[in-house]
C-alpha cells in the first residue's frame, strides 16, 4: 500500500474549535436586526378537506407582519422528488397531523403564535388510512394523489428483484423457514431541532440559511415555488446539529415558508421548531412489515429466499420510492442463492410521513433477514458465524441481481475479525449451557447471550440516478487555500475528509486549507448529500481538483528549478530539483503567479454508469458494496425483560479509512443509533396521532445504554474510490439491531421479531395494550 | 429585587462577571442566557430537561437551564460553556474534546463540557462507570458516547497529574 502523508493519519476536525468554545452559530443562535419570527398553523386532524381558510384576522393581530398560504406559491408550492405530491403549505387537503396550513411572521414569537390562533381555518374531517395492510383495499379512503395509470391512489411504488423461482425451491427443500418481522417508524432525534432563516436581498431575491443536507435541492425547490430565477436564490448551510437523513424535505418546506415571508415583509424571517413540533411534524424512518421464506440444504447451503415487504410511506412519498428500492436490493442479505424474489410495496397512509433515514431501507430489511438467517443457522445446526461464512458473498461471486463482484469484498474477513475480537467461540459455548455458570447474578435470573449479524450496503446512489460531484480549490494572495464542495458536512466530518484529501494531493499541510461552508453561490452542484456518498464522490472530485492545481504548481516548479517535471521530488511542502536544494512551496506559488498561471482549479468526478432494469428486477444496482459484521453481547433480566448490551464488536470493510477519528465516530454513533432502534426507540401512531412528543417518551440511548465498542476496519480497496475508500456512515448502524436481537435469542431462547425489543416483548412476547390518545400530540402543537 | 411592570431586575455573576438583566417572571434562565445575554453556546434541545444541551453550573450545582426560572439566578454564580476557556487558553476538557474528536455535529457539546466540568469539580478521579452515569443526563445522537467518555477520563488524568 502506498504511504500517505495525511490520509489515514490522526487529524483534528476542522470544525472542532468553534464547537468546544460554544461559538459555532447554528440557526437558532443567529439573530439579525429587525428579524421576524415565523410559526405555522398546523393540522390537528390526520385527514381533512380545507373548507375555509381566512388569514385576514391574523394580519390584524399587533406585531404580525405577514401571513401566507399555498396561494402564495407558484403552483400552490407543489414539490417533491422523485414523486411531486407535497405542498409547501397544505393545498385543499391535509393528510397528516402537524401538516402546515399557513405561516405567520411577526415581531415576536408570542405575536406569531397569536397570529396563528387568529387564523380562521375550517377542516372537514375525512376518514383516514392508519393500517398499511388496508391501504390498498378497494374502499380505502384516498390519501395519495390521483393515479391516471389506473393504480390504486394509495399505491406508491413496487420494487422487485428476480432470480429463478424461490418458492418452487422452498416447497422441495428439506429445511425451510417462513417468518414475519415488523419494524415501526424511527425518529432521527438530531439534538438540534429544525430551524431556518431567510433574508431578502435588494435585487428581489432571497438568501436562506438552512441546516439542510442538500442545499442545491433546497435551492431548486425555492426557485421553483417562489418563481425566481436560480441566480436570485442563495442557500447557505450553517453548522448543522445532526441530521441522519432527517433534514431534507422538512427543511425545504420551512425554507420556502420563511423565504416567501421574507420577500413579502422585506425583513429577515426565522423559524425554529420546539422539540415537540420537531417530533410531531418531521418525517420518520418508514415502518415495514416483512415476510420471509428461506430454504437450505442439510449441509447448510442456502438455496432460496423469497422476501415480501410492505412499506408505510405515510401521507407523502418523500424518498420512499428510493428507500423501497434500496430495501429491495439488500433484502436477501449478503448471501448466495440459487433463487431469490423480492417484492417491496410502498403505500400511502395518514401516519405522519416517512423519508430518508440512515440505512435507507437496508436498516429495516437487515433486521429481518439477519434474524431469519440466524434462525436458519439453528435449524441446520450450525454456528451462526460458520453458517454465514459458508454462504456469504465472496470475491468472484455473482449476486442474486446478476452482478459479478470483481473487487473489494471483505465480508468473510469481517466475520472472522469479530469472531476473534469478541472471543465468540468461548462465549458461544459458555452461554449456550443453560446452567448456573451462565447465570451471572445470584438474586435475579440474568442470562447472557452473544449474537452476530452481517451486512452489505451499496455505495452512493447506485442506479437511483446519475452520480457525480464537483469541487474547487484556490490559492489566496497570502497562500492560504480555499476549497469548496457541493456536498455538505452536517456533523459527519466530511469537511475534514476533503481537507485531508486536498492536503495529500497538493502536498501541503492541512492547516493551510480552509473548507468553506456550503453555499450555492460559491460551490458547484454535486447531487444530494445522502447515501454515504461524500467520501467517495466528493472525495474523488476534491482529489481531481487538487491534482489539477498541483499540475500547475509542478509546471511552475520545474520552470523555476530549470528541470523536467519527472525530476521534481517533494520534501514536505518544499519542491526539490536536481540541484537538491529545497525550494519552499510559497516560492513556487509566487513563481506560478509571475508566470501568469491560474491558481485555482475545478474537479468533477462522475461514477461509472450502472444499470438496473426495474421491470426485470435485474442488473447492477451499485458500483461497490460496504461489507461488515457486528457482534453484540447482552445480559437479559428474565424477571423484567430488561436487556443490557454489555459488549459490542464491529468489523467494517470501508475500502480505505481517510480520517480515522471521523470514521470511528461514525461507527460508534451508528451503533448507538442501531442499539436504540433495537431496544427502545418506538414511534406509535394511534389513529394518526403520534404518541411520543419529547425525549421523556421517545427514548434514545444514553452513555449508560451504550457499551464500550471495539471497532476495526478491514480495508479491501475499491479501485474507483479515492485511495480505495468506499463509505461508512450508513452501514455503521444497519446490522446493529439484528446482532442484538440474535444475542437476545441466544440468551433467552425467545425470538423478538417486532422492533423495538422492549421489556414486554422480551418478557411476554407481545405488546401490552396501551391504547393512546391525541392529547400529547395536540398539546405539543401549541407549545409556545 | 426591583420589579417594573412585568419585568424583574436580576443580578447574577455569570462566567465571573457581575451581570444585571431584566426578565419576565415566566422566562427561563435558558431564554435569558441565549436571547438577552447572547450566550448562545447554551443550547435548547428539548425544553423539558431531558437532553442536557442547556446545562449550566449554578453555585456549583449542574442544572438544566431550561428548568430554572431566570429570576432564580438572583445572587447566584453561573458558569456556561463560554466561561470554560480562560486567559491561558482552553479548559483541559475542551482541549481533550478537541484531541479525541469527541464531537460531531456539536450541538450537545457545550452541555457535555459543562456537565463534565461539574463532575470533575466534585470528583477529580471518576471511574468510567461514574463518567457514564454522570453524563446519562446528556443526549448525544452522533458519537455513541465512546469518544466523549474517553475525552473526560483523559482530561481528568491530565488535570490531576
Amino acid at each position: 500500500m502506498p504511504e500517505y502523508q495525511y490520509i489515514g493519519k490522526p487529524a483534528r476536525r476542522v470544525d472542532a474549535l468553534e464547537k468546544v468554545l460554544g461559538t459555532a452559530k447554528y440557526i437558532a443562535d443567529r439573530k439579525l436586526p429587525g428579524m421576524l419570527h415565523a410559526r405555522c398553523l398546523r393540522s390537528e386532524v390526520p385527514h381533512a378537506r380545507i373548507v375555509k381558510l381566512d388569514v385576514t384576522p391574523a394580519l390584524a393581530v399587533p406585531g404580525v407582519r405577514g401571513v401566507i398560504t399555498s396561494e402564495d406559491f407558484f403552483e400552490h408550492g407543489l414539490y417533491g422528488f422523485p414523486v411531486k405530491d407535497k405542498y409547501m403549505l397544505a393545498y385543499q387537503k391535509v393528510r397528516y397531523v402537524g401538516e402546515a396550513i399557513a405561516a405567520v411572521a411577526a415581531d415576536t414569537p408570542e405575536a406569531a403564535l397569536a397570529g396563528v390562533q387568529a387564523i380562521i381555518c375550517e377542516l372537514e374531517p375525512l376518514p383516514g388510512v392508519f393500517d398499511m395492510e388496508h391501504a390498498l383495499d378497494a374502499d380505502a379512503p384516498q390519501v395519495g394523489p390521483d393515479r391516471p395509470d389506473g393504480e390504486h391512489p394509495n399505491f406508491l411504488d413496487k420494487l422487485i428483484v428476480r432470480k429463478g423461482d424461490p418458492l418452487a425451491v422452498w416447497e422441495q427443500s428439506p429445511i425451510k423457514l417462513e417468518e414475519r418481522y415488523t419494524v415501526g417508524p424511527q425518529e432521527h432525534a438530531y439534538i438540534e431541532p429544525e430551524g431556518v432563516l431567510a433574508v431578502p436581498t435588494p435585487e428581489g431575491g432571497v438568501v436562506v440559511y438552512a441546516p439542510n443536507q442538500s442545499p442545491f435541492i433546497n435551492h431548486g425547490n425555492l426557485a421553483l415555488v417562489l418563481n425566481l430565477p436560480h441566480n436570485l436564490v442563495r442557500v447557505i448551510q450553517p453548522p448543522v446539529g445532526g441530521s441522519f437523513g432527517g433534514k431534507d424535505d422538512i427543511i425545504y418546506e420551512s425554507s420556502a415558508q420563511v423565504a416567501r415571508l421574507a420577500l413579502i415583509t422585506g425583513k429577515p424571517v426565522r423559524m425554529v421548531f420546539s422539540r415537540e413540533e420537531s417530533l410531531i411534524v418531521s418525517y420518520k424512518r418508514d415502518a415495514m412489515r416483512m415476510h420471509i421464506w428461506l430454504a437450505a440444504d442439510p449441509d447448510g447451503t442456502l438455496r432460496a429466499c423469497k422476501f415480501d415487504g410492505l412499506l408505510d410511506s405515510g401521507a407523502y412519498a418523500s424518498e420512499s420510492s428510493f428507500t423501497a428500492w434500496r430495501a429491495s436490493i439488500h433484502a436477501m442479505g449478503a448471501y448466495r442463492y440459487d433463487a431469490c424474489h423480492v417484492d417491496i410495496t410502498a403505500v400511502y397512509t395518514n401516519n405522519g410521513y416517512c423519508g430518508a433515514f440512515r440505512g435507507f431501507g437496508n436498516t429495516e430489511v437487515c433486521m429481518a433477514i439477519e434474524q431469519a438467517i440466524d434462525e436458519m443457522a439453528y435449524k441446520v445446526g450450525m454456528d451462526p458465524i460458520d453458517f454465514r461464512l459458508k454462504n456469504c458473498l465472496r470475491l468472484g461471486d455473482e449476486t442474486v441481481h446478476g452482478q459479478r463482484l470483481t473487487e473489494s469484498v471483505g465480508l468473510a474477513e469481517c466475520l472472522m475479525a469479530v469472531r476473534r475480537l469478541s472471543d465468540w467461540d468461548r462465549k458461544r459455548a459458555e452461554y449456550t449451557r443453560r446452567d448456573v455458570a451462565c447465570n451471572v447474578s445470584t438474586t435475579n435470573d440474568i442470562r447472557r447471550g452473544i449474537g452476530v449479524a452481517a451486512l452489505y450496503h451499496g455505495t452512493s446512489l447506485g442506479a437511483e440516478g446519475q452520480d457525480y460531484a464537483n469541487a474547487t480549490i484556490a490559492i489566496e494572495q497570502d497562500n492560504s487555500i480555499d476549497i469548496t464542495s457541493g456536498l455538505t458536512d452536517y456533523g459527519t466530518g466530511s469537511r475534514t475528509v476533503f481537507t485531508l484529501i486536498a492536503a495529500e494531493e497538493l502536498g501541503v499541510r492541512p492547516e493551510r486549507i480552509h473548507m468553506q461552508r456550503p453555499d450555492t453561490d460559491t460551490a458547484i452542484e454535486s447531487g444530494p448529500t445522502v447515501a454515504s456518498r461524500s467520501t467517495m464522490l466528493g472525495g474523488n472530485a476534491m482529489r481531481i481538483a487538487a491534482m489539477n492545481l498541483r499540475q500547475t504548481l509542478d509546471y511552475a516548479a520545474a520552470d523555476l528549478l530549470g528541470c523536467e517535471l519527472h525530476q521534481l521530488i517533494r520534501h514536505g511542502e518544499a519542491y526539490v530539483g536536481p540541484a537538491e536544494e529545497p525550494v519552499p512551496w510559497e516560492r513556487v506559488v509566487a513563481h506560478a503567479r509571475e508566470m501568469g498561471l491560474a491558481l485555482s482549479a475545478h474537479g468533477k468526478w462522475t461514477a461509472p454508469r450502472i444499470n438496473w432494469d426495474h421491470h426485470a428486477g435485474r442488473g447492477t444496482p451499485y458500483m461497490a458494496y460496504h461489507f461488515a459484521a457486528q457482534v453484540a453481547e447482552v445480559e437479559v433480566d428474565m424477571g423484567t425483560g430488561n436487556v443490557q448490551v454489555i459488549g459490542f464488536w464491529a468489523a467494517h470493510d470501508l475500502g480505505k479509512m481517510i480520517f480515522p477519528q471521523g470514521a470511528y465516530g461514525q461507527l460508534y454513533g451508528g451503533i448507538a443509533q442501531g442499539l436504540g432502534y433495537a431496544l427502545m426507540e418506538q414511534i406509535t401512531f394511534v389513529n394518526g396521532y403520534i404518541q411520543e412528543t419529547n425525549f421523556e417518551s421517545y427514548l434514545i440511548p444514553t452513555a449508560v445504554d451504550v457499551p464500550e465498542i471495539v471497532g476495526t476496519f478491514i480495508e479491501a480497496p475499491f479501485s474507483h474510490g479515492p485511495y480505495g475508500a468506499k463509505n461508512i456512515a450508513e452501514p455503521a448502524m444497519v446490522p446493529t439491531a439484528p446482532a442484538i436481537l440474535n444475542a437476545i435469542y441466544h440468551a433467552t431462547g425467545r425470538r423478538v421479531r417486532d422492533l423495538p425489543a422492549n421489556l414486554e416483548r422480551v418478557l411476554l412476547g407481545h405488546d401490552l395494550a396501551k391504547g393512546g390518545s391525541p392529547r400529547a400530540c395536540k398539546l405539543g402543537l401549541h407549545i409556545a | 429585587m426591583i420589579a417594573h411592570k412585568n419585568q424583574t431586575l436580576v443580578r447574577a455573576r455569570i462566567n465571573g462577571e457581575e451581570v444585571a438583566f431584566f426578565c419576565e417572571p415566566r422566562q427561563t434562565l435558558l431564554e435569558v442566557l441565549r436571547d438577552t445575554l447572547g450566550l448562545t453556546g447554551v443550547k435548547e434541545g428539548c425544553g423539558n430537561g431531558n437532553c442536557g444541551a442547556c446545562n449550566v453550573i449554578m453555585d456549583g450545582v449542574l442544572v438544566n437551564s431550561c428548568l430554572v426560572l431566570a429570576v432564580e439566578a438572583e445572587g447566584r454564580s453561573i458558569t456556561t460553556v463560554e466561561g470554560l476557556a480562560g486567559p491561558d487558553g482552553l479548559h483541559p476538557l475542551q482541549q481533550s474534546f478537541l484531541e479525541h474528536a469527541a464531537l460531531q455535529c456539536g450541538v450537545c457539546t457545550p452541555g457535555f463540557l459543562v456537565a463534565a466540568k461539574a463532575l470533575l469539580d466534585h470528583n477529580p478521579h471518576p471511574t468510567e462507570h461514574e463518567v457514564r452515569y454522570w453524563l446519562a443526563g446528556n443526549l448525544c445522537r452522533c458519537t455513541g458516547y465512546d469518544k466523549i467518555v474517553r475525552a473526560v477520563l483523559d482530561a481528568a488524568e491530565k488535570m490531576t497529574a
